[in-house]
């Protein structure tokens, strides 16, 4: 039974944008990571989102919700800094830092967090719209 | 007997725009899901239906011939992108359209409330 | 001056185009000889009832309108369907009130 119209797919859309939202701050929080456990510095990491079929209206177009489709490393390579002190540091003092640039993360931050709002407010009219359908009547 | 009673020409074109509103409800659901998919575009209530409706109306028949009307959802023809993913969903509109939808449809349930409201009182007599 | 001012309420209220027409029972009491009518009782009956008739049609125009787009005032739409309502009331229980008052009337022994 589905009593609230169109709540599958913002569904899907909550979930997805949840997850980058956890991986941006993974990225923040990891911008100055130098060692990792498969070595070397943090690689920023991408979330992918692609669409899944959900259900076809008539003979219109299907409707489809949205699914994480991976999280990739960012292969670009991180900033060299000379700083011999360092304990990651190379033979030449060079320290590679991670390839994460914080003002890119706070414009993920900011898109995401304002997608996963539309969303909510997507859940909140459909909710009242099916309240409204229930005093039908009276 | 009783189906005339349901037949007031009103009551039938906010029933069957009560359905649009649901199906407009889940079109914008589905496009702010997708405002970040690319190469996504944006669906919207085929624009056929207003056409046939009003055609529909014109030919006098009224309620019987709404009825039948089924509307469908289809990729909106007039939404532009500039963006470079394809996608041309603006986020900004949607959720206007999404107000406005809302607003349509409490509107709406409430015009079909109201006929309702005067069949059962014109029948049983009380005031309710 | 204000242009509201000049709106008076209670002549806007839908009830007092009805209340009008509706039988001054008390006025007509103290002088038994009082001007004849000027209309019979079921005139003003069926006044009422095309009024409220009226006021039906008159939403039902009104919402019209807004469901195909020709209009966007929606509160005059509302407005109209709350009146026809409130008038439609009115006329089932003026009607009420007469059947009971008939009934009352076939129980008097005589």
């Amino acid at each position: 039974m589905n009593l609230i119209a169109g709540i599958d797919v913002t569904a899907g859309a909550l979930d997805a944008q949840k997850t980058r939202l956890d991986i941006v701050a993974q990225n923040i929080a990891n911008a100055q990571t130098t060692r990792t456990p498969q070595g070397g510095p943090y690689q920023r990491q991408v979330v992918s989102f692609e669409s899944e079929l959900l259900k076809r209206i008539g003979n219109g177009p299907p409707l489809e919700t949205v699914r994480v489709a991976s999280i990739t490393p960012d292969r670009s390579p991180g900033q060299q800094v000379y700083n011999p002190q360092h304990p990651d540091a190379g033979p030449d003092g060079m320290v590679t830092m991670p390839n994460v640039n914080l003002a890119f993360e706070m414009v993920d931050l900011i898109t995401a967090s304002r997608a996963y709002e539309a969303n909510l407010s997507v859940v909140k009219n459909a909710r009242q719209m099916a309240m409204t359908a229930l005093e039908i009547g009276k | 007997m009783i189906d005339p009673i349901f037949q007031t020409d009103n009551y039938q074109l906010a029933r069957k725009l009560l359905d649009v509103t649901v199906l407009r409800q889940q079109a914008i659901a589905s496009n702010i899901a997708n405002s970040d998919t690319p190469g996504y575009h944006r669906l919207d209530i085929a624009p056929d239906f207003a056409a046939q409706l009003k055609a529909r109306l014109a030919d006098g028949d009224g309620a019987k011939s709404i009825d039948s009307l089924q509307p469908q959802l289809a990729q909106d023809p007039n939404a532009r992108t500039v963006r470079p993913d394809g996608n041309n969903v603006e986020l900004g509109s949607e959720l206007v359209a999404m107000d406005k939808n809302t607003v349509d449809f409490n509107f709406l349930s409430q015009v079909v409330t109201y006929d309702l409201k005067q069949m059962k009182m014109a029948i049983t007599g009380q005031v309710v | 001056m204000s242009p509201l001012g000049s709106i008076n309420p209670l002549s806007a209220s839908p009830l007092t185009q009805i209340d009008t027409q509706l039988p001054k029972i008390g006025a007509g009491l103290p002088t038994t000889q009082g001007p004849a009518p000027t209309e019979s009782f079921g005139q003003m009956l069926d006044g009422l009832v095309s009024n409220v008739e009226a006021k039906d049609v008159n939403a039902q125009d009104l919402t019209r309108q807004v469901l195909l787009g020709k209009n966007d005032q929606l509160h005059q739409s509302v407005i109209a369907m709350q009146e026809a309502s409130v008038a439609f009331s009115m006329m089932i229980q003026v009607r009420n009130k007469l059947v009971e008052s008939y009934q009352e009337l076939m129980r008097m022994q005589v």
